[in-house]
């Protein structure tokens, strides 16, 4: 069997898994179109460019297909922080209604996708819903030829819901496919919390595709946190559109999975639109972790920064890819790119690649980054004053983490992960009481 | 904590010779330093004073090529550097590092504990430790704002040198090197520094402060005043040579000792 006839083979089995899906026969088209494209094409491999870090061999020999319906133990939410505000669980990509809030806050609506699919959708938010059709988004292609269900989530014009709201992903086992398509309307304000767990150690494949827009005016904070188990596999597509003056922030904590990768686009069509992109991940174990952003600034004064930090530690692997593009008019642009990287092990990498594409004059912007071990000087610091070898490189790894995790600022939501943190950290127990 | 009396030799260096990145910048240096005594380690600059702090610290990249040094009669090039501090070795930086993230209270804590461990005492815990380490904050004039702060963090240069001083007061170190402390410091941060250095001399105690200028030694009055240069102790004296070397300069020891 040569290579292509390999990488083919999970995708053709692909098109029995696509009856029954909701939607009826113009979804079912729809679907079946995207599926031709995909198998044309094939699954991306480390020789095309945008997937130069991430190796998805792994998938070659993982069931694609939509996992079947399982009940979920109660248990399966005990991992997480307490939440404070509404919360919408997916189970495998697909809207539980049992376990998730029945009550939204006045100005939040929410319908399930399947629902939705069901009935005549408005063009716009039809096409929202359908995108990820275009030739080199194969995973968005994946999640199209799969699209069954997820949501429609709506925070009103003017509206700013005082809890967070919180999407937490469950995967099961096998293929989980949510569609999430997000509008904050003009001058509303909402956070939003996002965890991605899986059940123990199943083997799944989550390929969650969230469509984000936001308002003139309106503001977002879009937490994200990956939980999953050793042998999950996530490949998470996000796109945000921003309006005059809108604001979007995202946060992303990489913890967990065997691989985990972060597709971001954010594009700020509308003029003084600002994004603050940031994100932490822990690649220990055999864990690899990538996340690739590309930040679209496309009208005058709008400005985006990115703060992003990866740890690496015994096979662990990751990386950051992120793109900013200053389009022909974007004048008065800002635009800052910080990736930082710490490898604690001689087995543990990480590429960073932040590039910088300037059509426009009179912008303002910078990139930077840095990849290497612990710093010798602030070892050897803490050393002279007595600390021993291994609580100082554990508070020092810590510290490195510290300007990601001071960024979450839902209460509930931060000591949650510098708990996390720890734990993923050599010889977290030495250093717990420093950090309380 | 001890039992060393006044007179016992705390650090004795024997003909060390060091080299950094294949360059000899330690040529048989000989020290002795008793405990109730203050030292002063003066000389141009390039002359491997600072080499010399770092590698009694126990900071890696040095090479000894010879000679042995001797801390309370142990090998001290034999222990690592926390080991090192633990025993009662400090060094005061000459540039402190900034570690943002990692809190200045929390640092200091566990350095007093894990010196305390050594010498099987009990731990202090954090309301006791901020008694304790308040009242030097008062002395070294450390707003209490610094307690919150990263270790360094965003401190100016002289908040920095008393910042190493308070550290030092807080561990009661049985040998203090401090590099260079009185530079980057305006004439009433340098006094600060040399009533938080005068308020640690006591018989069983030892300082080494290794510098450029005189002026700090007005403040904090060495037993004996040594000249470094050109990686040997070219001449030692009392406070009168520290006086002489400001008038004249370090030229005329180096041209003395060429001579000699």
């Amino acid at each position: 069997m040569n290579a292509v006839a390999q990488s083919l083979t999970p995708l053709a089995r692909l098109a029995g898994a696509q009856t029954g899906l909701p939607g009826g026969h113009r979804w079912d088209e729809r679907r079946r179109g995207a599926l031709e494209r995909l198998i044309a094409l094939g699954l991306p491999t480390p020789r095309d460019e945008a997937w130069k870090y991430t190796n998805l061999r792994l998938l070659e020999r993982r069931e694609l297909a939509p996992a079947p319906p399982r009940p979920l133990p109660a248990s399966a939410l005990d991992a997480l922080p307490p939440r404070h505000g509404p919360t919408l669980v997916f189970v495998d990509g697909r809207f539980h209604p049992a376990l998730s809030s029945t009550a939204l806050p006045a100005g939040v609506d929410f319908t399930p996708l399947a629902t939705a699919l069901a009935t005549e959708l408005p063009p716009a938010l039809e096409a929202r819903v359908g995108a990820g059709d275009s030739v080199d988004e194969r995973i968005r292609l994946l999640n199209a030829a799969l699209l069954g269900d997820g949501g429609l989530l709506t925070v009103a014009a003017g509206r700013a819901p005082e809890q967070p709201l919180h999407l937490v992903h469950v995967a099961t086992g096998g293929g989980a496919y949510p569609r999430l398509v997000i509008s904050i309307e003009a001058g509303a304000a909402a956070r939003l919390v996002e965890y991605h767990l899986t059940l123990g150690d199943s083997d799944s494949v989550a390929v969650p595709v969230t469509d984000l827009s936001l308002g003139a005016g309106a503001r977002l904070e879009h937490y994200s946190v990956g939980l999953g188990g050793a042998r999950a596999i996530q490949l998470e597509d996000v796109t945000v559109r921003l309006e005059r003056e809108a604001d979007y922030h995202h946060l992303h904590i990489g913890l967990g999975a065997q691989l985990a990768r972060l597709d971001l686009r954010v594009r700020l069509e509308g003029h003084g639109a600002s994004t603050h992109l940031a994100g932490l991940f822990i690649a220990d174990r055999a864990r690899q972790l990538d996340i690739r952003t590309r930040v679209d600034h496309l009208a005058a004064h709008t400005s985006s920064d990115q703060v992003y930090r990866g740890v690496a530690n015994d096979r662990g692997r990751g990386s950051y890819d992120g793109m900013v593009i200053v389009h022909p008019g974007a004048i008065k642009a800002d635009s800052r790119q910080s990736s930082r990287n710490l490898l604690l092990g001689p087995q543990a990498s990480i590429d960073s690649r932040p590039q910088l594409e300037i059509k426009a004059d009179d912008v303002k912007c910078s990139h930077g980054a840095t990849t290497g071990a612990l710093d010798e000087q602030m070892l050897f610091y803490l050393l002279s004053r007595g600390l021993d070898r291994d609580t100082a490189r554990a508070l020092l790894t810590f510290a490195f983490a510290g300007d990601v995790i001071a960024k979450l600022k839902v209460p509930e939501l931060r000591p949650f992960v510098e708990d996390r943190v720890l734990g993923s950290l050599p010889t977290a127990q030495l250093i717990r009481e420093f950090i309380r | 904590m001890s039992s060393i009396a006044k007179g016992d030799l705390i650090l004795e260096i024997a003909d060390l010779a060091v080299e950094v990145q294949g360059r000899l910048i330690l040529d048989g240096v000989s020290l002795a330093v008793r405990a109730g005594e203050v030292h002063a380690i003066m000389g141009p600059n390039g002359a491997g004073k600072s080499t010399l702090s770092q590698l009694l610290a126990g900071r890696s990249g040095y090479e000894v090529k010879r000679g042995t040094v001797r801390f309370l009669g142990e090998d001290l090039l034999a222990l690592p550097a926390e080991e090192r501090a633990r025993r009662g070795l400090f060094l005061g930086f000459q540039y402190p590092v900034e570690i943002p993230g990692v809190n200045n209270v929390y640092l200091l804590k566990a350095a007093l504990n894990a010196q305390r461990r050594q010498h099987h005492l009990p731990e202090v815990d954090a309301f006791d430790f901020l008694g304790l380490v308040r009242d030097k904050m008062r002395l070294m004039q450390i707003d209490e704002s610094f307690l919150g702060r990263g270790v360094n963090e965003g401190f100016s240069g002289g908040e920095k040198k008393r910042n190493e001083i308070l550290q030092m007061m807080v561990l009661e170190p049985t040998l203090a090197i401090l590099d260079e402390t009185d530079s980057g410091l305006d004439i009433d941060a340098l006094k600060v520094v040399a009533n938080g250095v005068n308020s640690l001399r006591r018989d069983d105690r030892a300082v080494v402060l290794v510098t450029h200028y005189q002026r700090l030694l007005d403040h904090i009055v060495p037993d004996r005043v040594h000249v470094l240069a050109g990686g040997r102790i070219l001449k030692s004296g009392d406070r009168n040579l520290a006086l002489e070397l400001e008038r004249r300069g370090y030229d005329w020891v180096r041209h003395e000792a060429s001579a000699a």
